[in-house]
């Protein structure tokens, strides 16, 4: 009995281990959520590769037309914070992964919203459901994903303002 | 008499809250600029607040285009869509609660709403009415 219960609880921590119900890592970082989250959703960092982390960090004072500037200190924290939870650390999540294969050879996206694989999940939606103004851009995520919030970006938790349940 | 008007005052001095002693560092800087000086003005900053200009985005805004026409309540970044918490420190008692902080939004959303930096007037003019709204 004993050694059964052992298999058991070895096997599910095997299997805990390989398999992430989230699609992405939780974010974890007060200072992130605080500096990044006032004006967005903060996206997980498991959504980008360290190598367009940077490069968007490079230019805070002019992301995506807004000032986003940061004090040097809060600034190398946050670079760090992303630099080790980005998303070709964490290819044991399933929606990193996904976004990284996606990528050419030696491409930097600008954006989530303009990493391939995020364009294709996305490309057979109606541009005005896009623009409209619930929603306003791919970039907002919680807009159509309910459970964004909860690292979960799974197909039936899809609700489209003024349209409903997405079905592919 | 004396002594209790120090005490007093030291009371005052002790408890002025953070959004006093920015503008107190400002009204020094404006007086330095300008020595006509004469103290911020609510009326003027309403106006800082509420113009409309070209952003740095290239769409005419204000501050009011995220923050909303009430600052005592809940809006949206026009922009983001993401929930702004009142800005007034009224409804909102973590507003003006920090220097750094007061400073990187003044700096950010002047540029954001101005595309320029805010004068030390027209900062001292729009906090001045945002605490009193």
């Amino acid at each position: 009995m004993k050694s059964l219960i052992l298999t058991v609880a070895l096997t599910s921590a095997v299997f805990a281990s390989s398999f992430n119900k989230s699609d992405v890592a939780p974010v974890t970082n007060e200072l992130y959520k605080k500096e990044c989250g006032s004006c967005h959703f903060a996206y997980q960092p498991g959504l980008l590769p360290s190598k367009a982390w940077n490069k968007m960090m490079l230019n805070l004072s002019n992301h995506f037309g807004s000032d986003a500037s940061l004090e040097e200190e809060d600034y190398l924290s946050i670079s760090r914070y992303l630099n080790n939870n980005s998303a070709e650390k964490f290819m044991n999540y399933k929606r990193s992964a996904k976004i990284v294969d996606s990528l050419r050879a030696g491409e930097i996206p600008e954006s989530i919203s303009k990493t391939p694989y995020i364009i294709k999940k996305h490309r057979d939606i109606k541009a005005s459901l896009i623009t409209q103004k619930e929603v306003k851009g791919i970039f907002n995520c919680t807009a159509c994903h309910t459970t964004a919030q909860k690292w979960i970006y799974g197909e039936s938790d899809v609700l489209i303002p003024n349209y409903g349940k997405w079905k592919d | 008499m004396k002594l209790i008007i120090t005490i007093l005052s030291l009371f005052s001095i002790s408890f002025a809250s953070v959004a006093d002693e920015y503008l107190l560092t400002l009204a020094k800087q404006a007086k330095s600029e300008n020595p006509k000086f004469s103290g911020f003005d609510t009326k003027r900053g309403e106006s800082v607040f509420t113009s409309k200009h070209i952003g740095k985005k290239g769409k005419e805004i204000s501050c009011t285009s995220c923050h909303g026409n009430d600052l005592n309540k809940v809006s949206k970044n026009y922009f983001t869509t993401k929930e702004i918490e009142p800005l007034s420190p009224k409804a909102n008692p973590k507003r003006f609660s920090d220097i750094k902080t007061i400073e990187k939004w003044i700096r950010r959303n002047f540029n954001d709403v101005y595309n320029r930096e805010g004068t030390t007037l027209e900062k001292g003019d729009v906090v001045t009415y945002i605490i009193n709204k």
